[in-house]
C-alpha cells in the first residue's frame, strides 16, 4: 500500500475531491496547512500597513491506496491541482508498512 | 429472609410496571415521585424486617429527599443514629442497602448523628444534599434535631451559602459546559441543568423567604417538569444512568417526548430548543438569584415604565459598566408592553446605544431575550431563538452566535487586538459611523430561521426589521449589505483562486467601496472569532486578508468601484442581450472568463460580433484573425485568438509590419485559463482600402510564425531597410512599474513611430520569456505611448531584475 500525500492550492480542493472520487478513491484526508517552496513569503500591504505574510495556505491532501492504484491517483491529483501557476504545490508518495480499520480490526488493504 | 415475597423484587416489578405504564417519553415528575413513593415502601418494609433498634432513623437525602427519583438515579440514603449501639447501627445499614445493591440500585450512603450531620456540613454539596432530608422510617426525633442543625447551618450566612452555590456552579459550568447551548449537553451537572435548577431551590430555602419572581418560578416549574422527562427518558432508551444527552440517541429521545420534524425545524432541534428555552431560563435564574442574595440593593431612583425607559435604563448602567440591577429588572417585569413594540426615534437611540457599549449591550440583549421581551423589539429573533446549528464548526445556537459576535466587533471597533493585526486597525479607521456595523453583526445570521438558504433569507428578513426600526438610508444600505454578503470574503477567499483577476474585480464590483470592504473584513473576523476558538486560524486569516488587500489596490486604482460596476453589469447584459438569450452556456463561459477589462473597453455592440471568434475553444497552434470595417473610415478593427503563449504578440505585430499595415491601437486580453484575445486597430500603410490579399498575406505570416516555419526577425530587419527611421526621433521611455498591479508588472513604453516598433519592443518581451496579460497600445502625432502589463513564464508579477527589461528595451528600441 501507498500513502499519498500532495499539498494543494485551497481552491483547488474541490477539483481534487472530485477527480478521487471519479477513479473511486472512497476516503481521504485533508488539513489546512501553511509553509513555503519556491513561492517564498511575501510583504503585503492594505492602506499603507504593511505585514509579513512568511508562510503560504495550502491544503494537505492524504490517500491511502493498494500498490495497484497508486500510479492513477499520483495522475488524477497532479491534473486536479494543476494551474500552472506558481504555487501549485507538490506531491510524494510513501510506503505504508501497516493499515488497520480501528472499528473492525482490518488489517492490510482489506481496511482499505 | 423467610417466605414473605422478597421486597426487593416487589420494588423491581413495580419499576418495570411504572416503566410500561408510559412511554418512555412521558416520565416527568409525577412518574419520578411515584418511584420515591416506591422505594420509601420497600425501605420501610426493610426497616421494619431488620428489627431496627431504638434511636435509628433512615432519610432520604438529595433528589430523593425531594421526591423525585428519576429511572436510573441514585437513591441517597442517611441512616441516624443518636450513637448508643453501633453494632446495632451497621446490622440496620446492612439490612437496608444490600438487598438493593444486590438488585442493582445505585445507592449512596452515609451513617450519622445529627451532630456528625452538623459537622458534615463542611463540605457543600454534603450539607446541601442534606437540606432536603426526609424521615422514611424510625425516630422522627433524630431527623428533625438533623434536618434542624443542617437548617441552622444553611441559615447562619445565607450569604456565604448563596455564594458557595455559585462557585460550585462555576466550577461544574467550566468542567460539563452549558446544558443551554452545547449540541450535546449535560442534563444534570451542566450550566442550566438539574442540579442548577435545584440549587435555586436550596438557596430559597436557606434564606427562608420566597426571593423568585411570579415569573421565575413557573419557569423554573416548567424547566424541573422538562429537565425531568428528557432526563428519563435518556436513562431509559439509554438503559444506562448517565446524563449526557450525545447526539446519537437524540432522534429516538426526540421521538419520545413527541417531537416531529417540521418544515423549519427537524424534530432534534426541537428537542435542543426546547431544552435550551428551560436550561436558559436555570442559567439566568441562578447568578441573579444569588445576587439577590449578595446585593446591597442598590435604590432604583427613577423606575423604567415604558420600553424606551427601559431601554434607557438598561444602556445607562451599560455604559458605567454595572450589570442591571435586581431593582432594575423589577422594574422591567412591571412595565407594560405591547406584544410587538413600535420604534421611534428614542427607541432607536437607546438600542443604538445599547449596542454601542459592546459586552454589556450584548449582556442587556441577552437578559431582555431571558425576560421574553428582545423578541418584541424584533420578532424575527424568534426565528434563530436557541435554534442549534449542526456543522463542525459552530458552538453555540444562532442566537447567543449573534450576541457574541456583536461582542467581538465591539471589541475589534475599541481596538481590541489590533495590535496583532494590522489590517484591522486599518479597516476600522475606514468606519465612519459604529452604528450599521454593530448592528449588521447582530443581525447577520438573522436568516438562519429554518427555512434554508440563510444568506438570501437573511438579507429579506434584515430588511423587514430595518424598515421596521426605521433608521437613516445609509444605516440601512451598510447592514443590509453586511447581512446578504456576510460569507463573501471567507468564501471567496477560501475556495477561489486569489490569483484570477477577474475574480477579485468582481469581488471588487460587489463590495463597492472601502467602506464596505472594511465592514465586511471586520464582519468574517468577528463573526469567525464568536464561532469558536479554531474559526478565525492563520490560515483563514491570510487567505481573507490577501483577498481584501487586492480587492483595495482595485478601489483604489479605480479599476473597479460603485458606478464601474453598475457599467460593467450593464454592459454584461448588453452583450447577453445582443447574444439573444439568457442561458445559453457558451454565451455564459464567454461572459464569466473574459476579463473585466474587455467589457469596460470594449463597446457591447462590438463584443457580441467577437464572440463567435472567441468562444470556441482554441487548438494549440490555432490562430483565429478576423477584421471588420473601423470606426473611423479607412480603418480596420483586427481580432486575434490563439493560445496565449511568449511570443504572441510580436508575431501578430511583425506579421502585420510585413503585410503593410500600420497599427493605430492595441489591446491585448488574455482569460486566467491561457486564451488571448488581441483586439488592433490598423490602416493600410499603403492604400486607403487595404486589399484582400494583404489580410490573406497577413494570416499566412501570421500562421507560419506562430507554427515556427519562418523567422520574422530577419524579414522585419529586411523590410525596414528600406524605410528611413523618424528625422528626430522622440526619446525613448521606459518605466517598470511593480506596485500597479497585484496580478501583473506594468512596463510603460515611449518612442517614435516606425514601422514594427510594437513588433520590436513584444519580442523583447518573449526573448526574456515573458508573457504580456493586457495591452494597451496608442499612437500619437508619430509618437506611441504603450503599456504591458506583463508576467512571467508561471503567470506572476516579475520579481527578478527589473532593470535587465529596462535596459534590453532601450537596447532594442534606441538601435
Amino acid at each position: 500500500m501507498k500513502l499519498v500525500t500532495a499539498i494543494v492550492k485551497p481552491h483547488r480542493l474541490d477539483e481534487v475531491k472530485d477527480a478521487l472520487r471519479e477513479i473511486g478513491v472512497n476516503g481521504l484526508t485533508t488539513t489546512d496547512v501553511e509553509g513555503f517552496g519556491r513561492q517564498r513569503g511575501h510583504t503585503e500591504v492594505y492602506r499603507g500597513a504593511e505585514y509579513q505574510v512568511d508562510f503560504v495556505p495550502k491544503v494537505r491532501v492524504e490517500v491511502v491506496v493498494d500498490d495497484a492504484d497508486a500510479q492513477g491517483v499520483v495522475d488524477a491529483l497532479v491534473k486536479a491541482a494543476r494551474t500552472g501557476k506558481i504555487g501549485d504545490g507538490k506531491l510524494w508518495v510513501t510506503e505504508v508498512e501497516q493499515l488497520i480499520r480501528i472499528r473492525t480490526g482490518e488489517m492490510g488493504p482489506d481496511a482499505l | 429472609m423467610g417466605t414473605a415475597p422478597d421486597p426487593v423484587a416487589k420494588l423491581l416489578a413495580e419499576y418495570e410496571a411504572l416503566e410500561r405504564a408510559y412511554s418512555p417519553g412521558h416520565h416527568g415528575v409525577w412518574a419520578a415521585r411515584r418511584r420515591a413513593e416506591l422505594v420509601d415502601a420497600t425501605l420501610e418494609e426493610f426497616f421494619e424486617r431488620a428489627g431496627a433498634p431504638p434511636g435509628t432513623a433512615v432519610a432520604a437525602v438529595g433528589g430523593y429527599g425531594r421526591r423525585l427519583l428519576l429511572p436510573r438515579s441514585d437513591i441517597d440514603l442517611l441512616v441516624l443514629h443518636d450513637g448508643s449501639d453501633g453494632d446495632a447501627v451497621s446490622a440496620l445499614a446492612d439490612g437496608l442497602l444490600y438487598p438493593l445493591w444486590n438488585a442493582g440500585f445505585q445507592v449512596g450512603h452515609a451513617v450519622r448523628t445529627p451532630l456528625e450531620c452538623e459537622e458534615a456540613c463542611e463540605r457543600l454539596d454534603v450539607g446541601a444534599s442534606m437540606l432536603d432530608v426526609r424521615r422514611i422510617a424510625g425516630d422522627e426525633g433524630l431527623v428533625t434535631d438533623a434536618a434542624a442543625r443542617v437548617e441552622a447551618w444553611a441559615r447562619r450566612d445565607p450569604r456565604a451559602f448563596a455564594s458557595a452555590i455559585g462557585d460550585d456552579a462555576a466550577r461544574r459550568a467550566e468542567r460539563f459546559g452549558s446544558a443551554a447551548h452545547l449540541l450535546e449537553p449535560e442534563l444534570k451537572e451542566g450550566s442550566g441543568g438539574w442540579r442548577d435548577l435545584h440549587s435555586i431551590w436550596l438557596i430559597e430555602s436557606a434564606v427562608g423567604t420566597e426571593l423568585l419572581r411570579a415569573r421565575e418560578r413557573e419557569a423554573l416549574v416548567g424547566a424541573e417538569e422538562f429537565l425531568a422527562r428528557a432526563r428519563s427518558t435518556l436513562h431509559l432508551e439509554s438503559r444506562k444512568q448517565g446524563d449526557r444527552l450525545i447526539l446519537d440517541h437524540q432522534p429516538a429521545i426526540a421521538r419520545s417526548m413527541g417531537f416531529e420534524d417540521e418544515p423549519e425545524l427537524i424534530s432534534i432541534d426541537g428537542l435542543m430548543r426546547a431544552l435550551f428555552e428551560h436550561a436558559r431560563q436555570v442559567e439566568f435564574i441562578l447568578p441573579a438569584l444569588i445576587e439577590r442574595v449578595l446585593g446591597e440593593g442598590r435604590p432604583l431612583p427613577d423606575p423604567p415604565g415604558s420600553p424606551v425607559e427601559m431601554l434607557d435604563a438598561l444602556a445607562t448602567e451599560a455604559e458605567e459598566g454595572r450589570e442591571p440591577s435586581a431593582a432594575l429588572l423589577d422594574a422591567i417585569e412591571r412595565i407594560e408592553m405591547a406584544e410587538e413594540i413600535v420604534w421611534d426615534a428614542g427607541t432607536r437611540q437607546a438600542f443604538f446605544r445599547l449596542l454601542r457599549t459592546g459586552d454589556r449591550g450584548a449582556g442587556a440583549l441577552e437578559i431582555l431575550d431571558r425576560l421574553e421581551l428582545l423578541a418584541r423589539f424584533i420578532p424575527e429573533w424568534a426565528g434563530v431563538r436557541c435554534r442549534p446549528q449542526r456543522d463542525p464548526y459552530h458552538r453555540f445556537t444562532v442566537d447567543a452566535h449573534l450576541t457574541s459576535t456583536l461582542r467581538a466587533m465591539a471589541r475589534s471597533l475599541a481596538g481590541d487586538g489590533a495590535a496583532d493585526d494590522p489590517v484591522q486597525a486599518e479597516t476600522v479607521k475606514q468606519i465612519s459611523d459604529p452604528d450599521p456595523i454593530l448592528l449588521g453583526a447582530l443581525l447577520h445570521d438573522i436568516g438562519k430561521n429554518g427555512e434554508g438558504g440563510h444568506v438570501p433569507v437573511g438579507a429579506r428578513v434584515v430588511g423587514s426589521i430595518l424598515d421596521r426600526m426605521g433608521v437613516e438610508p445609509k444605516v440601512r444600505d451598510l447592514v443590509g449589505f453586511m447581512v446578504a454578503h456576510h460569507l463573501l470574503l471567507p468564501d471567496t477567499a477560501t475556495r477561489r483562486d486569489l490569483s484570477d483577476e477577474n475574480m477579485v474585480l468582481d469581488v471588487a464590483a460587489a463590495v463597492g467601496s472601502s467602506e464596505r470592504l472594511a465592514a465586511l473584513y471586520l464582519l468574517a473576523k468577528a463573526d469567525a472569532e464568536a464561532t469558536g476558538p479554531a474559526a478565525w486560524t492563520p490560515w483563514r486569516r491570510t487567505l481573507i486578508r490577501e483577498l481584501v488587500a487586492k480587492v483595495q489596490h482595485v478601489l483604489d486604482r479605480g479599476e473597479m468601484g460603485m458606478e464601474l460596476a453598475e457599467e460593467l453589469t450593464d454592459r454584461v447584459d448588453r452583450v447577453r442581450n445582443l447574444l439573444g438569450g439568457e442561458s445559453d452556456p457558451e454565451v455564459d463561459r464567454f461572459l464569466r472568463r473574459m476579463p473585466r477589462s474587455y467589457f469596460l473597453n470594449v463597446e457591447p455592440a462590438r463584443a457580441a460580433k467577437h464572440f463567435a471568434t472567441i468562444a470556441p475553444s482554441t487548438g494549440v497552434k490555432e490562430v483565429r484573425a478576423v477584421h471588420f470595417e473601423g470606426i473611423r473610415s479607412g480603418t480596420y478593427e483586427l481580432l486575434v485568438v490563439a493560445q496565449d503563449r511568449s511570443g504572441l504578440l510580436s508575431w501578430i505585430a511583425g506579421s502585420l509590419a510585413l503585410a503593410g499595415m500600420s497599427i493605430l491601437t492595441a489591446q491585448v486580453f488574455t482569460t486566467e485559463d491561457g486564451v488571448a484575445a488581441d483586439l488592433f486597430e490598423v490602416e493600410g500603410v499603403w492604400e486607403q482600402s487595404v486589399p484582400d490579399r494583404r489580410w490573406r498575406e497577413f494570416r499566412g505570416t501570421l500562421r507560419r510564425a506562430v507554427d515556427g516555419s519562418i523567422s520574422l526577425e530577419r524579414r522585419v530587419d529586411e523590410k525596414r531597410r528600406w524605410y528611413p527611421a523618424p528625422k528626430v526621433p522622440a526619446p525613448v521611455t521606459v518605466e517598470v512599474d511593480n506596485v500597479a498591479s497585484d496580478f501583473a508588472t506594468v512596463i510603460e513604453v515611449g518612442a517614435s513611430d516606425r514601422l514594427g516598433l510594437l513588433y520590436d519592443i513584444t519580442r523583447t518581451f518573449a526573448d526574456l520569456g515573458l508573457d504580456v496579460h493586457l495591452a494597451k497600445v496608442a499612437t500619437y502625432e508619430g509618437r506611441v505611448v504603450d503599456s504591458f502589463y506583463i508576467r512571467d513564464a508561471v503567470g506572476r508579477k516579475l520579481t527578478d531584475d527589473l532593470e535587465e527589461i529596462d535596459r534590453a528595451l532601450r537596447v532594442r528600441l534606441e538601435a
